[in-house]
């Protein structure tokens, strides 16, 4: 039995099938480019191919992520922070505190052994705590996305923000360029002041061990550390984990079909 | 040696202004770049050639704004909090409350019959609802700032702007725009949103007339006509609206020397 997980997020549109709910076939990726609807659709189509499902098909679709309500062609939606969960533990079983950062909000997610929430903090209103910000700074720092973590990673005095605001933010590094603060102490500054922001939401919901980190930050080491210095625990996370909440919703569209008594429903065409 | 000089430094622009017996004699406004203190000088000298006149006539130079120890050159200090209430009642002495909107963040200053700061409220943590909100928002519309003063004028059906986040608010823009919304309707839901995050400063201290409207944003029309509207009050706003700290700096040094001689 193969379910599928799309998640519509912001920044990209990620998608996994999965077989039995419990082997991961094949995932895919691609950036959202503010139509879901056809990065969704196109991430479906080349996991197809890859896997070669076709012509049986995907038996059951579950939809996440900001964009879950816009795609016509699934059988269920759960919420991102129903399927981070569940897809955090799937990879690390022994996790309870999920940290997911995304492109436009951050959420702290408390979990139990089986993978339900128990608690979770979301800040969505503000740019300053989200992966949005490190984008920007690569940008006016000219620097690319994949060298941040890198670069971050040899820094000696990490230069902390003060600002609270992502736009403020900005004026501030710019200041401490021009007054000659070296490039990975400003970089793993960036790093660190996410983790602090990410921080505040973990406190307040409550961080117990394991901790695991998802979203589209996981391929950034310096990431990692920040938030290992910060929480002042070990952090989970591998390449995987930025498919997280789609590994979540297939396994969740796993549960919901064997509760439908494992009647395999044909998907709707997804050409188109 | 009868000049009174107060420079402002902002977030964005250094503003300096002469006084001599109680009249603007002089003035300037420069953007500012990372070196504040060669800013603060050049917008002295430049206050000075348009008075025509020179450095010795100073008598005190007083300075305000974000940037305000890096007038070094000065006898005095002074927040820009006092100077903007002190520069608003020198415009138009019947003010009780100041609304100043400036490059980096937004005050509501309540003042008294004499200039005093009685009260104020301040956002200066987060660019939202602060001249940087709408310098990002007006370039995420393909304009500058200063482009967009009467533009949204006769707007007919405002877009709701639901995002206070700066960052958040230019994506929201951008998708109105390919949404095909009028600009027009775009900036009038960008001023609701700015007079909002305004309002709830100036309940915090207070509305009562007269309303001073000072700071950069201030020369926005559009900006002016929405916060009289939600006011339902008339709102000054004077064409030195961008001075009024640096005239409130000046007027501080009139008195403070007054005192010292005293």
């Amino acid at each position: 039995m193969i379910t599928g997980g799309l998640d519509l997020g912001v920044g990209t549109t990620k998608g996994v099938l999965i077989e039995d709910g419990q082997r991961v076939l094949v995932t895919d990726i691609e950036p959202t480019h503010g139509n879901p609807l056809e990065a969704g659709r196109r991430v479906l189509e080349r996991m197809v191919e890859e896997a070669n499902v076709f012509p049986d098909g995907v038996d059951y679709l579950c939809t996440t992520g900001a964009a879950r309500y816009m795609f016509p062609d699934r059988h269920l939606q759960v919420s991102d922070i129903t399927a981070s969960a569940k897809g955090a533990v799937f990879l690390f079983p022994q996790t309870r505190h999920v940290v997911d950062i995304g492109s436009q909000s951050t959420r702290a997610i408390a979990v139990s052994e089986t993978g339900r929430v128990t608690r979770f903090k979301m800040n969505e209103k503000c740019a300053a705590g989200a992966g949005r910000f490190v984008d920007r700074c690569a940008k006016y720092l000219q620097v690319p996305m994949d060298e941040m973590a890198p670069k971050a990673l040899v820094a000696a005095h990490p230069k902390m923000i003060s600002s609270v605001c992502a736009v403020l933010a900005e004026t501030e590094i710019i200041n401490n360029v021009s007054e000659g603060i070296p490039l990975p102490d400003i970089l793993m500054g960036v790093f660190l002041s996410l983790a602090q922001r990410a921080n505040v939401l973990m406190r307040n919901v409550g961080v117990q061990p394991e901790l695991t980190l998802v979203g589209g930050l996981v391929h950034s080491e310096a990431m990692v550390r920040a938030l290992e210095q910060t929480a002042k625990m070990p952090v989970n996370t591998d390449l995987r984990s930025h498919h997280a909440a789609a590994i979540g919703a297939a396994i969740l569209g796993h549960s919901r079909l064997q509760k439908l008594g494992g009647r395999p429903v044909a998907l709707p065409a997804v050409t188109g | 040696m009868t000049l009174f000089a107060g420079v402002d430094i902002g977030s964005t622009t250094a503003k300096c202004v002469l006084l001599e017996d109680g009249t603007i004699v002089g003035k300037s406004l420069a953007p500012v770049g990372v070196e504040l203190i060669k800013d603060a000088e050049r917008s002295l000298e430049q206050a000075l050639t348009d008075a025509g006149r020179e450095r010795r006539d100073v008598t005190v130079i007083t300075g305000t704004g974000y940037g305000r120890f890096k007038v070094t050159f000065g006898q005095y200090t002074v927040t820009e909090i006092g100077c903007h209430a002190r520069g608003a009642h020198f415009l138009f002495p019947a003010t009780r409350v100041v609304l100043d909107i400036g490059g980096q963040d937004t005050k509501a200053i309540k003042v008294d019959a004499k200039g005093e700061v009685v009260d104020f409220a301040m956002n200066d943590k987060c660019a939202a609802g602060t001249g940087r909100f709408l310098d990002v928002c007006a370039g995420a519309l393909g304009y500058d700032v200063s482009e967009i003063g009467t533009l949204s004028l006769g707007a007919r059906h405002p877009v709701k702007v639901t995002n206070t986040c700066t960052v958040f608010a230019e994506s929201e823009v951008a998708s109105y725009v390919a949404r095909g919304k009028d600009p027009k309707d775009i900036l009038a839901g960008l001023y609701g949103g700015i007079v909002s995050r305004s309002l709830s400063l100036l309940q915090r201290v207070g509305v009562e007339p007269e309303v001073t409207f000072t700071g950069g944003v201030s020369k926005n029309e559009g900006m002016v006509r929405a916060l009289g509207h939600r006011l339902g009050l008339p709102v000054n706003v004077s064409p030195l609206s961008q001075y009024v700290g640096a005239i409130g700096a000046a007027l501080h040094g009139v008195e403070r020397s007054r005192g010292v001689s005293a």
